[in-house]
């Protein structure tokens, strides 16, 4: 059992001259595995590091299980935690590295023993107990890594950035072995990260960070499908959402957006958020898998097609990356086709106004959401 | 981590600020201090401004022919060990056989301490002049080039050791293109060789410089007896040492004031070699 | 094109005996004139130890006994080995100390290290030689006290320079896994220092061994002086009169142990000796 319960938590180093986090609010529910996202600085691995207590907080409450833990030792919280750059201790053979903090604890011998080869055998790493970290391979210091957490039987396992040193392939890898982990253990997982795939993939729910600020704390289909502001929508889903400047137009009682010369009707569901920007300029936001090559036939109302010169076409295999400027913004479509698209091909592309996002062009946050 | 950290000072940094202070700190400010002072001793300093180093460069008759010996003393040392070292550590490169035993025989001297290698050198050079009825005191070239071979003897194996570093830190790959350019073996060691392991050569020449500058057993021991051949440190030495009586007092101000000048000597040189060193690296 | 290269070869061979020869030939000199009985060493120091001028051990057993060389010989060792597992170990402490807490009072520290490192020992020889007998530091460990605090500058800096190379990670890793910073140091770090420790070791050690000025005008040349004190006394007749056989043998025994351990320990040695140079 352990929840993790951020309360008004602040930090800022250098005696308050630089505040990283202002003010952070949140909960991570009982065996769950929550993924902490954003780009570099965000603070996401200053938040792992204060519940790890490698970090003080500076102000507001923290807590493990409803334990108020700010003044309690890292060995204390009961936690365990992966690092980035493996931080295996050089001079152990990997049977010592794991052992380690048991030994620290008195752990009687064959209990140590058991726990060992338990983790070893679960991580695949029994043929190299004993020998020295640097004999091995990036993605076995990744597992004896993990291996040292798991022996702990901790309440909390924090990952900080574990995969980002190991090649596409082993990433791929070790993301479904450290799931298959977390199943296995049932305990609380909170796992940072800058790559968006590997918390779409991994999480039960992402915590999205921007500059110290939580933007969207939510399961990951959520995040993609209803993003809360410009900042999340760009960052979950690649390619990039593209973002466009329209006009919302209201003709009797139908509302429209138009940009680029184009129209297309705002789905009645979508629309009455959109009544109160009339006449107004808005983004629309819109996911390159959602744009589509036009064929031929019918147009919906609902939907609009433009032509655009291809700039740069890409093959990625079943799909190819179309690169295209409306107005003055360069956009990607993804295009699924068996035709070779060329670059400077000139395609018509066909938007779903059902799959659009609209955001407030001031506030950036999305209409309609709150 | 860090903050729990900051709690153990007594433990982790007490123990060496406590002794870095009392044999380094206080006796380096009052030693400043004392160079403007006559004193018999630390606690009966007279204050005199600036008399000891004027007395020091007009009316002291060895400082300045120390200074001007340990300069020719230094500049000779750094030219011919490093030319020696060098060209040993070119022979030791050409991948012959027995190359460890000999870097081993010619590292040996390096260890051994000042005094006794000023010892066996004295026998030597005593023994040598003794067939022409003199000895080392005799003549002051003798002590001083005496001391120069002693120097080379010591110092050779060490420079070598870091010249060998050096060129075997050269890709082969440059050799074998200047190979096939047809340079000759004269051009590829000043065109190539030599422009390659000029990091070493400066290594080594500051090395050299401040070892030569600073030298003090090799001196004692070798030239002790004979005043004309004291270097910078020795001079100090005697300075404070040689002399008792009523104007001892004079004589420990002055040795002081001569102390003050060595170090700032020495801070200049270590100034210019940070200089030289960081450009260097700037330009890698 | 071979045979020329063959001829070449015999050349370097040649110049690398003659210099073998040059480089060992002060020792063996030494070494020679050990087994010769007094008159002849003043008189013909070159020539070997044969026929009437053989004395046997008897230079070595006087040597031993008259200058009282085995007092001096545990002496430098002691104040050797106490001093430079002093310093390894405190200097270490130290070092992580500066690096890992970081803040101006410890940057400060550093700075008057290494600036410690430039300062030439007559700068404070009179002072310190004071200070030393006013606090009773004129004993064993009190000279082990001033080498500690002498020998810092250095160690503190190379120690530093490494610390700052090993990734903060491993330390936090093992704060997670439970130690107190004593444990992390000892357990974690000192460890990982094992190639600087090593390093630092040889220096200090060469320097200790070797060291002539400081024991002596802190020791003096009685019953607590150094070796190279009382090699030092006994060449320059400080012993009273000059029995040369004697000293002969006091040269050799003062070399032996350095060579022994040269040989033992030598890939260290010219690594450690190398390191020191390329930091310092």
């Amino acid at each position: 059992m352990a929840s993790i319960k951020f309360k008004n938590v602040i930090k800022s180093f250098d005696d308050g001259k630089v505040t990283v986090i202002p003010d952070l609010s949140f909960e991570i529910k009982d065996k769950e595995f929550v993924v902490l996202v954003g780009p570099s600085g965000c603070g996401k691995s200053t938040t792992l590091r204060m519940i790890a207590g490698l970090e003080d907080v500076s102000g507001g409450e923290l807590y493990i299980d409803d334990k108020k833990v700010n003044n309690i030792a890292p060995k204390d919280r009961d936690i365990a935690m992966v690092f980035q750059s493996y931080a295996l201790y050089p001079h152990m053979s990997v049977y010592k590295n794991m052992a380690f903090a048991l030994k620290l604890r008195k752990m009687p011998k064959k209990e140590i023993d058991e726990k060992v080869r338990w983790a070893a055998s679960i991580l695949n790493i029994e043929p190299y107990l004993d020998r020295r970290p640097g004999a091995l391979s990036g993605g076995q210091r990744q597992r004896v890594a993990l291996g040292r957490a798991m022996v702990r039987n901790p309440k909390v396992f924090l990952l900080d950035e574990p995969l980002s040193n190991l090649d596409a392939k082993l990433r791929t890898e070790m993301r479904s072995q450290i799931t298959m982990l977390h199943k296995r253990l049932q305990t609380t997982f909170v796992y940072v990260t800058h790559d968006q795939t590997e918390a779409m993939t991994m999480a039960d729910r992402i915590a999205v960070m921007d500059k110290g600020v939580i933007r969207q704390y939510d399961t990951p289909q959520k995040l993609y499908s209803e993003p809360a502001d410009m900042f999340v929508a760009g960052f979950i889903g690649s390619p990039r959402m593209n973002f466009i400047d329209c006009t919302v137009i209201r003709k009797g009682k139908i509302f429209y957006v138009e940009f680029s010369g184009e129209m297309m009707r705002i789905p009645s569901a979508k629309a009455k958020n959109l009544a109160s920007y009339e006449n107004r300029r808005v983004i629309l936001g819109i996911r390159p898998e959602h744009i589509t090559e036009h064929t031929g036939g019918e147009i919906a109302e609902e939907n609009c097609v433009i032509t655009a010169k291809a700039e740069i076409a890409e093959m990625t295999g079943g799909e190819v990356n179309v690169y295209f400027d409306v107005g003055s913004r360069r956009c990607i479509a993804r295009i699924r086709t068996d035709r070779k698209i060329a670059s400077g091909e000139t395609v018509r592309l066909l938007f779903d106004c059902n799959t659009a996002h609209f955001f407030d062009k001031d506030t950036s946050k999305a209409i309609g959401t709150v | 981590m860090h903050k729990s950290l900051k709690k153990y000072f007594p433990v982790f940094i007490l123990p060496v600020v406590a002794a870095f202070a009392i044999a380094f700190a206080v006796p380096f400010l009052v030693g400043i201090y004392l160079s403007f002072t006559h004193f018999r001793t630390v606690d009966s300093s007279e204050w005199v401004g600036l008399a000891n180093y004027i007395r020091v460069f007009t009316q002291d008759e060895t400082f300045l022919n120390s200074l001007w010996l340990t300069v020719k003393f230094t500049a000779v040392s750094i030219i011919s060990v490093n030319v020696i070292a060098f060209s040993i550590a070119l022979l030791l490169t050409k991948g012959l056989k027995g190359t460890d035993f000999f870097r081993t025989v010619f590292f040996m001297p390096n260890l051994i301490g000042g005094i006794v290698l000023g010892h066996i050198w004295s026998l030597i050079i005593n023994g040598i002049l003794g067939i022409f009825g003199v000895d080392i005191t005799y003549n002051p070239s003798y002590g001083f080039w005496g001391l120069v071979v002693l120097m080379n003897w010591q110092m050779i194996g060490y420079m070598m050791i870091i010249y060998i570093a050096g060129l075997q830190n050269i890709p082969a790959h440059i050799h074998e293109a200047a190979a096939i350019d047809g340079a000759s073996s004269s051009r590829e060691l000043f065109g190539i060789t030599i422009p390659m392991v000029m990091p070493s050569i400066t290594i080594c020449t500051f090395l050299t410089l401040t070892n030569s500058f600073k030298l003090f057993d090799q001196n004692l021991a070798l030239n002790g007896k004979s005043a004309d051949t004291s270097l910078l440190a020795l001079d100090i030495y005697k300075t404070f040492y040689d002399h008792t009586g009523l104007r001892l007092a004079e004589w420990h101000g002055m040795g002081q004031a001569k102390a003050v000048i060595f170090f700032l000597l020495a801070a200049a040189i270590a100034f210019v070699q940070l200089r030289v060193t960081s450009r260097k690296e700037i330009k890698h | 094109m071979k045979s020329k290269s063959r001829k070449n070869n015999a050349t370097v061979y040649a110049v690398l005996f003659l210099l073998t020869a040059l480089f060992i030939s002060p020792v063996f000199i030494v070494l020679m004139n050990s087994f010769k009985g007094n008159f002849f060493i003043s008189d013909e120091p070159f020539s070997l130890p044969v026929g009437e001028k053989f004395a046997g051990f008897d230079n070595f057993i006087k040597g031993f006994t008259q200058s009282d060389f085995l007092s001096a010989f545990v002496n430098s060792l002691l104040i050797t080995v106490i001093s430079v597992a002093g310093i390894v170990l405190l200097t270490s402490m130290a070092a992580w100390y500066i690096v890992r807490v970081g803040n101006r009072f410890t940057k400060l520290l550093y700075y008057l290290f290494t600036f410690s490192m430039i300062v030439p020992f007559q700068m404070v020889m009179y002072t310190v030689t004071y200070l030393a007998f006013e606090l009773n530091l004129n004993s064993i460990s009190g000279i082990v006290f001033i080498y500690l605090g002498f020998g810092s500058g250095l160690s503190v800096f190379m120690f530093s320079g490494f610390i700052k190379s090993i990734p903060t990670e491993i330390e936090e890793a093992a704060v997670i896994d439970g130690c107190d910073p004593i444990r992390t140091f000892f357990m974690i770090v000192f460890p990982i220092l094992r190639p600087t420790a090593i390093t630092v070791a040889i220096l200090n050690a060469m320097w200790v061994w070797n060291d002539y000025l400081l024991p002596y005008l802190v020791l003096g040349s009685g019953e607590k002086r150094t070796l190279p004190v009382a090699v030092q006394m006994a060449l320059t007749g400080g012993y009273g009169n000059k029995d040369m056989g004697a000293l002969m043998a006091m040269l050799v025994l003062a070399i032996v142990p350095i060579i022994v351990f040269y040989l033992f320990c030598q890939k260290y040695i010219i690594k450690g000796v190398v390191a020191g140079a390329v930091k310092g």
